[in-house]
């Protein structure tokens, strides 16, 4: 075929043509676009395009939170890429807080720990595991050696599971009873049942059963308890056509979604109880039966209640209307199944005793004790058995001493007050006292006068920062650990944590530290830790409920209310303690809020928790604090303020909101961390740092629930 | 230095003079060029945009000069099309103008897409209901239109033009031209329409949407046709500035009053028709989806009532009336007033169907967004404008763009007394018979 | 009489304001089940990515009397007037990087052709759309989180809900595999934050398939509305509305409140209109 030039422009006119119309061209046109996407040419190329790989689902249980929710993990191949709330787990049952959801990010966590870390100077140095355990054994040795084993002190998240034990464990085989936990809803909870029930007792609230909860601000949407079982309990009300009265000065997430808000004066919610309860007496409400099982001077406590509490006088004390609180009281005492709930917020940190006792006598009244909806009075979930320790010489002496201090605040309290030490070393694990005690600046203080301190953190937060060995733990999703759910519910489940992934950075197992500083020890402690390793313990501790939780994932110890009628003593309220007042005197009253999307307690919020937070609190670097269009006095929405405490003062942004009662100012909590973690740090004020501890006579509980303060 | 390329007989400043005039302009051109290298650079967060504000300052530039540019593709009607031969000597200017304007949009519309690589999906993955599809295409074809359309111009160079391929190539464009300016007048309606549609079709918007015929939104038709009326105002305007500058006159008031009463025409029926849809729209279609009127013009001055009346009384109505009244449109203080006013006038109405539209909350429960350009985007929209004052520069000193420049400064010098005497309008024919 | 199509789904959701505790659980199961980025600097709402957003309403009451609820707000996957598939963000996409699925009723967004023009985002009057205003970043290690069922988008582009897109297709593998592709039981499809929510608040299915519990709460009206030819699928539960339904966007997203105040704050009304149509629901269809 002669090719001549117009064949030749034909051709190519048509292949062009052709070209265009095929699919080719399609094709050509897709991947020119992926390659625009995948190519590292331009600056917007991604970096880490996710592998595939085979897709698998495990599940866990998360420990971020006393909530111990079970958790389903899918994995691509053996690479976590999505936490869910894992369905049929008897705590949560499918379903999932923001903090559990987002704990992936923790485990990439800009802050973490990647290895021992030792003091030098300002900063740290790494170092290997054997040096930081001799140097922790050395010294702790040395302690020993000066006949003063009481001088290690410990602080520890909780009183519960067997990572727990194991430090309490070391401890007492020290020679040491200065063990301490910080306050927590579930400390909480078994000092209220002490002072009302007898020792060794806690109550749980049956709130998926009860048909009336009277909630003394308790944040059941808040975080308080196991947070998502709450949630179900709560959601649940509506096809139960159970109600919610919620009781406290904002109209907060719990407040707002309960069936009547009824707004109360900070601090006085101890008052309204008693106030409720005084009606209850006065027009025979209480349930009789009940009455007969009260000790501890009934009577006396009834009859000053009357004269204290009369509807008129609690009004003026609390703010809620006379007539709204013998309608209140009316209304509790006649439901089915009336259920009182206590605990401020998530129920942690400050609380007073007086008003946890107070709600709880309001249970007692109604006689709501052991039954379906009701609450709970039962022991302590006991599930662990540790071989019987043997106390040698050194350590015998040293368990008789007396604790420094009740609380993990009186601690400070002593460490600060004599200038010679009184605690020589400190082991700190799970707890960020540096920043979530009231006036951190004093704990700082007190952590400066302790020559050695241990940190056992996940990451470099404001406690470990002040440590002078850190020894860092995995995270929740690289090991093995037996966790309770405790926190306020009515049943007692424990979980099986389990690790979805090996150890990403040069980590170890807090068991494990504390087991491996055990065997370094004298015989005397050493001889307490006979497991090779954790995991060894674990199984041997647990025995009873280990083919439970290792089968099944957990084990529920207890479900249904208790078959025995629980002991009401009255001394301790008929005693008349003293309501707690907020310290200082300026005009307005400054109250920490609750925010589900931040963590008030133990690390810090995620990035993508950050994420959620409202413009209406966080906003830049600055935080908002809210008050009243009433209180408001010139400063307007989005306006800088200076907010002053007798302990502090922040710059602070203003947000008005009409659901916060006049003269009252709300901080978040959970703000204002000061670690190395872009996406969650500097941000905004952590409200601790304008707050001082209020020491309740009578429990020694520091029971701040706000300050006085001024906006200017 | 540069005398050989000038017009023959066009009295030119300075070569020194010219070099620094375009060397401090250059300056913004390369300030803008910075900015616009930034953005490519590290994306689109270099502007103030979010995502309330997802179109803003660029587009409502963008809507703006296509707007004003409206008077190439009217003149150019009028001109082709129409017969009105009067034109003739404002129609190269006109079209320099529109070329400007239409460059300035697709280069604007390629600094604001943010994946610039990409630009060309609107082609490939073409989605025939997307007004903005429309415009692309439009848009690229009638630019393409334009350049055909300024070619000869250049061709018209002293140097060009002596190369015998170039001159033929310049005479035989011109000789086609009609066909030209009817296709670009054609796309020009589609496309300016299509701007138009862009926010009348978004029945989310309460603020924007409008009803209309067919496909098209009311929107459609008020944009072209605003253009059409205040294009040529700017081109007007443009010429004035030049004037002005150049200290010369350069189109005989006859073809500007010509040109200024069609604008007026059409800015009066324009406006109408605006008031009109104005009108519906505040009593029927806002009301009907639930909303009262003054829901979009509450929330600050910014966004207040005055803007409605600043852009169609004052700037609408008012330089509608001077202009076509021969009294006031041939008083040249006031046609510039009418000029002047009718050029923010249709820069406001584009202003108001862009960032008003964003600001206005839909949701009962939303907020009202506000947004101030960042310095990035000012200057990659000033970038446009003086690419526009060089390029005039420009081809004003080497092309004939202006046929009447020799004749009428000519004539002012040599009669200045009898100009005194003759009305402007024998000045005009004595000029238009000595070109003949 | 046929049965309902159930051939062509039609996914929507009932969200529940009266459960909804404004937790924020299902913005972070979107946002770690999507690989949504993160950067320092959250808290200008108008420059973060959050396919679900969780707004918060007040009463506009003063103190003791005022009441909030938060309104969680996923895409709306709208259908457009008269349910045609045309939602505002589709018809104006120039690129067709958007587009509505007519079996499912989920309005896509196809990252890699999108080129960042933003017409959808201004046309979109829910703010469900976000752009990229920044590349995407991950701290070190942590894109080793990233989830191989959705790409990450890249700067210059806009990104949205998809209904969790991947799930559905991972529910139809099944259907596949067992023989009828169109069979996708209500359990196999259920987006990332419908189960995360704690509080049960969120309910997703499919709207034309009345065994589906998202149908029996919304039970929606097949036909135009009668006050508004635009709208259909109203729904004829008293307590159910739509997001600014009047404008016949037809979101499939639903919501439910015993409340009042928060009916009336899904849409917009003018002084007394409220009181004419509150007690409009959809009709009980006689026909079809
Ligand atoms: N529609 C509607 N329903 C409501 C409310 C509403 O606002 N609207 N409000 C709700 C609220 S907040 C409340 S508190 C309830 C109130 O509802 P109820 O608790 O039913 O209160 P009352 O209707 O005041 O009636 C209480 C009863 O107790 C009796 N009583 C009075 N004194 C005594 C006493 O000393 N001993 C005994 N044994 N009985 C006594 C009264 O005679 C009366 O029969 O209603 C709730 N129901
Ligand atoms: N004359 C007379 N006076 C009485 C009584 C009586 O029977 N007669 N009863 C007394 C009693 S028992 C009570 S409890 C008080 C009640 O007194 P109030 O507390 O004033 O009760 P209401 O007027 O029923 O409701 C108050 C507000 O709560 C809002 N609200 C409704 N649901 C919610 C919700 O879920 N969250 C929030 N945040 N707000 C909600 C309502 O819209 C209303 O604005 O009145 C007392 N005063
Ligand atoms: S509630 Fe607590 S335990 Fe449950 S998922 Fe959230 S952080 Fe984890
Ligand atoms: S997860 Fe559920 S309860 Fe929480 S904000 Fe979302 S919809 Fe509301
Ligand atoms: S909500 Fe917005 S983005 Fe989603 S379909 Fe509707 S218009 Fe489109
Ligand atoms: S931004 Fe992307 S999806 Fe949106 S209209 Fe433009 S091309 Fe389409
Ligand atoms: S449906 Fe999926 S993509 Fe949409 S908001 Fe919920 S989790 Fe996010
Ligand atoms: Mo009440």
């Amino acid at each position: 075929m002669k090719v001549d030039r117009r064949s030749f422009l034909g051709l190519g006119l048509g292949a062009v043509a052709g070209v265009t119309v095929s699919p080719m061209m399609l094709k050509l046109t897709d991947d020119s676009s992926i390659l625009s996407q995948t190519t590292k040419l331009w600056p917007w190329a991604l970096d880490h395009p996710p592998l595939d790989g085979e897709s698998t689902y495990e599940s866990s249980v998360c420990s971020l939170c006393p909530g111990a929710c079970g958790i389903s993990v899918r994995k691509i191949d053996n690479r976590p890429i999505k936490i869910e709330g894992l369905d049929d787990y008897p705590v949560n049952d499918g379903g999932a807080c923001l903090h559990g959801i987002a704990g992936l990010q923790y485990l990439y966590d800009p802050a973490r720990v990647k290895t021992p870390l030792k003091r030098n100077g300002d900063g740290f140095e790494e170092i290997s595991w054997d040096d930081a355990i001799a140097i922790v054994s050395g010294k702790l040795g040395d302690i020993r050696k000066s006949g003063a084993p009481e001088k290690l002190a410990c602080i520890i998240d909780k009183d519960q599971g067997s990572v727990s034990g194991l430090f309490k464990r070391l401890l007492e085989t020290f020679g040491s009873p200065n063990f301490y936990t910080m306050p927590s809803l579930e400390s909480n909870l078994e000092l209220t049942a002490e002072a009302l029930h007898g020792e060794g007792m806690t109550i749980g609230f049956d709130l998926a059963n009860a048909d009336l909860v009277l909630s003394f601000g308790a944040g059941l949407i808040e975080g308080w308890g196991s947070p998502v079982a709450c949630f179900k309990a709560n959601a649940s009300r509506k096809e139960r056509h159970a109600k919610l009265y919620q009781i406290e000065p904002r109209l907060s997430n719990t407040a707002a979604n309960a069936d009547k808000w009824i707004p109360v004066k900070p601090g006085t919610e101890a008052d309204l109880a008693l106030g409720i309860c005084a009606v209850m007496l006065k027009n025979n409400l209480f349930k009789g039966s009940a009455t007969s099982a009260f000790t501890g001077g009934f009577n006396k406590l009834a009859a000053q209640v009357q004269q204290d509490y009369s509807p008129v006088k609690t009004a003026e004390i609390t703010g809620v209307k006379a007539a709204d609180i013998e309608k209140l009281a009316t209304k509790f005492a006649k439901a089915k199944m009336p259920l009182a709930v206590f605990g401020k917020g998530r129920g942690d940190g400050a609380q007073s005793l007086k008003e946890m006792a107070a709600v709880q006598l309001l249970n007692c009244m109604v006689g709501n004790l052991n039954k379906k909806g009701g609450t709970f009075v039962m022991p302590k979930a006991e599930y662990l058995e540790f071989p019987e320790s043997s106390l040698d010489g050194i350590a015998q002496k040293g368990m008789l001493k007396e604790k420094t201090g009740k609380y993990v605040n009186q601690l400070f309290e002593k460490v600060n007050q004599t200038s010679k030490p009184v605690i020589e070393a400190l082991f700190v694990y799970n707890a960020n006292p540096c920043y979530n005690m009231h006036k951190p600046k004093t704990v700082k203080q007190a952590f400066e006068k302790i020559p050695f301190i241990v940190s056992f953190s996940s990451f470099l937060d404001e406690t470990a920062m002040e440590a002078d060995i850190i020894l860092p733990s995995h995270t929740f999703l690289e090991r093995f650990e037996d966790v309770a759910t405790g926190a306020g519910l009515a049943k007692s489940v424990v979980g099986l944590t389990k690790p979805m992934l090996d150890p990403i950075f040069d980590t170890r197992h807090p068991g494990d530290s504390v087991i491996s500083i055990a065997k370094a020890l004298e015989s005397g402690v050493a001889q307490n830790f006979e497991w090779e390793t954790y995991e060894e313990c674990l199984e041997g501790v647990t025995a009873g409920i280990w083919d439970s939780l290792s089968e099944d994932g957990f084990a529920l110890l207890s479900e249904e209310a208790p078959s025995t009628a629980a002991m009401v003593n009255v001394s301790y309220l008929a005693a008349g303690p003293a309501t707690v007042k907020a310290q200082g005197d300026y005009k307005l009253t400054l109250i920490p809020i609750d925010n589900m999307r931040l963590i008030s307690a133990g690390y810090s919020a995620s990035p993508f928790a950050i994420k959620t937070v409202a413009d209406t609190v966080l906003k830049g670097k600055d935080i908002l604090v809210e008050i009243n269009p009433l209180t408001a006095n010139g400063l307007k929405e989005g306006g800088y303020a200076t907010l002053a405490t007798p302990i502090g003062t922040a710059r602070v942004r203003i947000h008005l909101n009409e659901g916060i009662m006049p003269g009252v100012i709300g901080m978040v909590e959970g703000l204002g961390h000061t670690f190395d973690n872009i996406f969650v740090s500097n941000k905004g004020v952590n409200v601790n740092d304008l707050i001082g501890p209020v020491i309740e006579s009578g429990s020694g509980l520091d029971a701040a629930f706000g300050i006085k303060a001024k906006l200017s | 230095m540069d005398s050989a390329l000038i017009p023959e007989g066009a009295k030119r400043c300075s070569f020194p003079k010219f070099y620094a005039g375009i060397a401090l302009v250059g300056a913004v051109v390369l300030w803008g060029v910075f900015a616009w290298i930034l953005i490519y650079w590290k994306g689109l967060n270099q502007t103030n945009m979010n995502d309330y504000y997802g179109f803003a300052l660029w587009i409502w530039a963008d809507l703006a000069i296509i707007a004003v540019g409206g008077g190439a593709f009217f003149t150019g009607l009028l001109k082709y099309i129409f017969k009105i031969d009067e034109l003739k000597n404002i129609i190269n200017f006109a079209v320099i103008i529109g070329f400007i304007c239409y460059s300035s949009a697709l280069l604007i519309l390629a600094i604001d897409i943010g994946q610039p690589l990409r630009g060309w999906f609107i082609f490939w993955h073409a989605n025939v209901h997307s007004m903005l599809t429309e415009v692309a295409f439009c848009l690229s074809a009638y630019f393409a239109v334009l350049t055909i359309e300024f070619i000869p111009n250049i061709l018209e160079n002293r140097q060009a033009n002596k190369v015998p391929f170039f001159r033929h190539l310049a005479h035989n464009m011109h000789g086609v031209m009609a066909v030209f300016a009817a296709a670009g007048a054609f796309l020009s309606f589609f496309h300016q329409g299509s701007l138009g549609g862009v926010a009348g079709v978004m029945f989310g918007r309460p603020f924007a949407v409008r009803e209309g015929l067919f496909i098209w939104p009311w929107t459609f038709f008020l944009f072209t046709w605003s253009a059409a009326a205040f294009g040529p105002c700017f081109t007007l305007l443009v010429t004035k500035i030049t004037e002005v500058i150049t200290g010369k006159k350069l189109v005989s008031d006859k073809t500007v009053h010509l040109l200024a009463k069609i604008s007026g025409w059409m800015i009066s029926t324009y406006i109408i028709a605006k008031i009109i849809d104005t009108i519906y729209w505040a009593t029927v279609t806002v009301p009907s989806l639930g909303f009262e009127l003054s829901h979009f013009y509450s929330n600050n001055s910014f966004y207040g009532y005055s803007i409605l009346f600043i852009e169609i009384i004052l700037c609408g109505v008012v330089p509608g009336a001077i202009l076509i009244m021969k009294s006031t449109r041939e008083n040249p203080t006031l046609r510039l007033v009418a000029i002047i006013l009718g050029t923010i006038g249709v820069c406001l109405n584009r202003w108001v169907m862009v960032l008003q539209v964003m600001a206005v909350p839909v949701m009962s429960f939303d907020t009202w967004a506000l947004y101030i350009p960042s310095w990035q985007e000012v200057a990659t929209t000033i970038l446009p404008i003086a690419y526009g004052i060089i390029l005039i520069a420009v081809t004003y000193r080497y092309l004939p763009v202006f046929p009447q420049e020799h004749e009428l400064n000519h004539a002012n010098e040599a009669d200045t007394v009898k100009k005194e005497v003759l009305t402007e309008d024998a000045i005009i024919k004595e000029a238009v018979a000595a070109t003949e | 009489m046929k049965q309902e199509n159930t051939k062509t789904h039609k996914f929507g959701m009932v969200i529940d304001l009266d459960k909804c505790t404004g937790c924020g659980s299902c913005m972070v199961s979107c946002m770690s089940e999507n690989n949504v980025p993160f950067k320092d600097d959250e808290s200008d709402k108008k420059k973060s990515i959050t396919w679900m957003r969780v707004y918060k309403l007040t009463n506009g009451k003063s103190f003791p009397d005022t009441e909030m609820v938060y309104l969680p707000r996923p895409c709306q996957h709208c259908a457009g007037k008269g349910g045609h598939g045309h939602s505002p963000c589709v018809s104006v996409c120039p690129a067709t990087a958007t587009d509505y699925g007519y079996d499912t009723g989920i309005v896509s967004q196809i990252y890699t052709r999108c080129f960042g023009c933003r017409y959808c985002m201004g046309a979109c009057p829910y703010h469900a759309r976000y752009f990229n205003w920044w590349d995407p970043k991950w701290p070190e290690g942590m894109e080793k989180y990233l989830s191989p069922s959705v790409s990450p988008r890249m700067r210059g582009v806009v990104e949205k809900c998809s209904f969790c897109y991947h799930r559905y297709q991972a529910a139809r593998d099944i259907a596949y595999s067992q023989g009828d592709k169109n069979e996708i039981p209500e359990e196999n499809y259920q987006t990332a934050c419908t189960t995360a929510c704690p509080a049960g608040a969120i309910v997703f299915g499919d709207l034309n398939n009345p065994e589906h519990k998202v149908h029996k709460i919304v039970n929606p009206d097949p036909h135009p509305d009668t006050f508004n030819k635009h709208v259909v699928g109203k729904s004829r539960n008293p307590n159910v509305f739509r997001l600014l339904e009047r404008l016949g966007t037809n979101p499939k997203v639903y919501y439910l409140s015993e409340r009042e105040w928060v009916r009336k704050a899904g849409d917009n009304y003018r002084e007394g209109e409220w009181d004419k149509i509150k007690n409009h629901y959809g009709a009980t269809s006689t026909h079809g």
